[in-house]
């Protein structure tokens, strides 16, 4: 092939792409959607259930304060610690629960693993940044809240290629 | 390369070593800060154009990967044990956990074995995209830069339905997989996949058949069959060398046996061969995951249960995989603790890095960057 026709031909295959929609997404605006509500573990079959790997969700009337979740982390990124917490459960004798610094976790979600009640859960949130470190540790409070997601961009494909809709 | 020590009595920093300077040629220092050297520095010494002496200095992203591993049991490894190469990080594992598995003598669920190969090709695609990202841009070729991160969306996209996370996954765990994958993942898989495909086969015509690339990478770099052996080269450097040898053929682990696909082998040995290699590669990633799909039993366990601090015999054991650049291999040694008593990770990127004087030596530097990052090579893997 000679040089000049291989040029023109980089070319219009470059050239073609612009008539087509683009294939990337307003990222603010738009957000990407995920599977379920996030990474689950059941305990009873030992397998997990598919789902993004984002900030955790507790489940106060779930957790036993028994700190397996914080053993699993002890050689990972030892983000977990266990505070008092002010409330009172019958199950949970101690009173103490996860508090997560975001600054430390890697989202590894085996914690999520070690946790044989299924208290601890992950969730589809990924939008943690703040201004200080100590705003990225989660409170078990913190954690109680079910995160508010609003994500509804797919990536779609027709014959003309693949966009985000 | 001419050196003399200093006396003595010269005030001078004891020990200090002095090299004779020659007027013709100079030093130049490639990194570590380069955008163009990744996380290591090149010491190239040119002579004019011509570079007469290469020294490649990595170790600045060392991170002690191994010492670590002594000290975590055998599921507490994988989220650090996969940082090394975040973009292939299924198949850093994948030597891991056969290991692991050989060790605690654990059988894998059938649906388990299909599910990591899947995940394996995927990541291995995703790895070459980047690579090819920043080949594309060492190049000045911007188009090739934007095009597989693009299409690279497309995979990670089903890594992230598949495994929870967009890059480091922490997806296999010794006796199979932490989780299933949802329900109508194998249509989505398919169709993405076979769309991937055909966005490859438009590389050529932008990339690989462009007579710019093809006289910026061929004829450069040439390294021949018996150096590529003899260096002891590993993955898409020795394939584009003319040497048939992929590990998924020759041991296969899991169900790479059953897979249709076959490997690529180039005979040139020059940056235009290992730039392609990666590329033809990833078509028969895609024919293993089509394969893959169509093999995998419906339903089945894909995780077997472990107490919680397993622990391994007296032994050890040496397990290897093909990987994104070449054979990765996991040396664990039990001695009979929840931690491996020594973990000896063997990086196909290092492998590759000793070729690297070797090829540069005698060439123009204008062509160190094609023939440099045509080498496959992961700075941060070959660190450890």
């Amino acid at each position: 092939m000679g040089t000049a026709s291989g040029i023109i031909k980089a070319l219009n295959s470059g050239v073609k792409h612009i008539a087509t929609k683009r294939f990337t997404f307003r990222y603010p605006e738009q957000k990407l959607k995920f599977v379920g509500d996030g990474y689950q573990y059941d305990p009873n079959s030992g397998v997990g259930i598919a789902g993004y790997k984002g900030r955790h969700i507790l489940f106060h009337d779930k957790c036993t304060g028994c700190q397996l979740c914080a053993i699993a982390c002890e050689d990972i990124a030892e983000a977990i610690a266990m505070p008092k917490v002010e409330e009172e459960w019958k199950h949970n004798k101690k009173a103490i629960m996860p508090q997560i610094d975001y600054g430390k976790c890697v989202f590894c979600g085996l914690c999520v693993d070690a946790c044989p009640f299924y208290a601890l859960y992950m969730t589809n949130d990924y939008e943690l940044s703040s201004f200080t470190k100590e705003a990225l540790i989660y409170t078990p409070a913190q954690l109680q809240v079910k995160p508010k997601v609003d994500q509804d961009v797919e990536i779609q494909i027709d014959e003309k290629g693949a966009n985000h809709g | 390369m001419s050196s003399q020590v200093y006396p003595k009595d010269k005030e001078i920093l004891p020990g200090l070593q002095i090299e004779k300077v020659d007027d013709r040629i100079m030093t130049l220092n490639v990194g570590p800060q380069h955008p163009g050297s990744g996380h290591m520095r090149i010491i190239i010494k040119v002579d004019g154009d011509y570079i007469v002496h290469t020294d490649p200095d990595p170790g600045y992203v060392h991170r002690g990967e191994e010492k670590m591993a002594e000290y975590r049991n055998y599921i507490t490894n994988i989220p650090h044990l996969e940082r090394p190469v975040i973009h292939d990080s299924c198949n850093i594992l994948y030597p891991y956990c056969l290991g692991v598995e050989e060790l605690l003598g654990l059988e894998v669920p059938e649906r388990a074995k299909y599910l990591r190969v899947i995940a394996a090709e995927l990541n291995r695609c995703v790895y070459i995209e980047y690579w090819l990202a920043i080949y594309g841009i060492f190049l000045g070729h911007s188009t090739m830069f934007m095009w597989p991160v693009g299409d690279r969306e497309l995979l990670i996209d089903l890594l992230d339905k598949m495994t929870g996370a967009r890059v480091t996954h922490a997806y296999f765990v010794p006796g199979g997989v932490r989780n299933d994958v949802p329900p109508n993942f194998e249509d989505v898989c398919l169709r993405q996949v076979n769309y991937f495909e055909k966005r490859l086969k438009e590389y050529a015509d932008v990339f690989y058949d462009n007579p710019i690339l093809i006289s910026r990478t061929k004829d450069t770099g040439i390294l021949s069959r018996e150096d590529a052996i003899k260096l002891g080269t590993t993955g898409s450097v020795l394939r584009a060398s003319g040497v048939d040898f992929d590990i998924r053929k020759k041991e296969p682990y899991d169900v790479y046996e059953e897979m249709d696909f076959q490997t690529n082998v180039l005979k040139e040995g020059d940056s235009y061969a290992r730039s392609k290699i990666p590329w033809l590669d990833m078509f028969e990633s895609c024919r293993i995951i089509r394969d893959a799909l169509k093999k995998m039993p419906k339903s089945g366990s894909v995780r077997v249960k472990l107490k919680p601090k397993p622990k391994g015999g007296d032994t050890e054991v040496y397990r290897r995989v093909e990987s994104g650049r070449g054979s990765l291999g996991m040396h664990i040694v039990s001695r009979g603790m929840p931690q491996p008593y020594r973990l000896k990770i063997s990086v196909p990127s290092f492998r590759n890095l000793i070729a690297m004087p070797h090829l540069l030596t005698g060439e123009k530097l204008g062509n160190m960057p094609a023939v440099y990052w045509s080498l496959n090579y992961w700075p941060v893997e070959a660190d450890r």
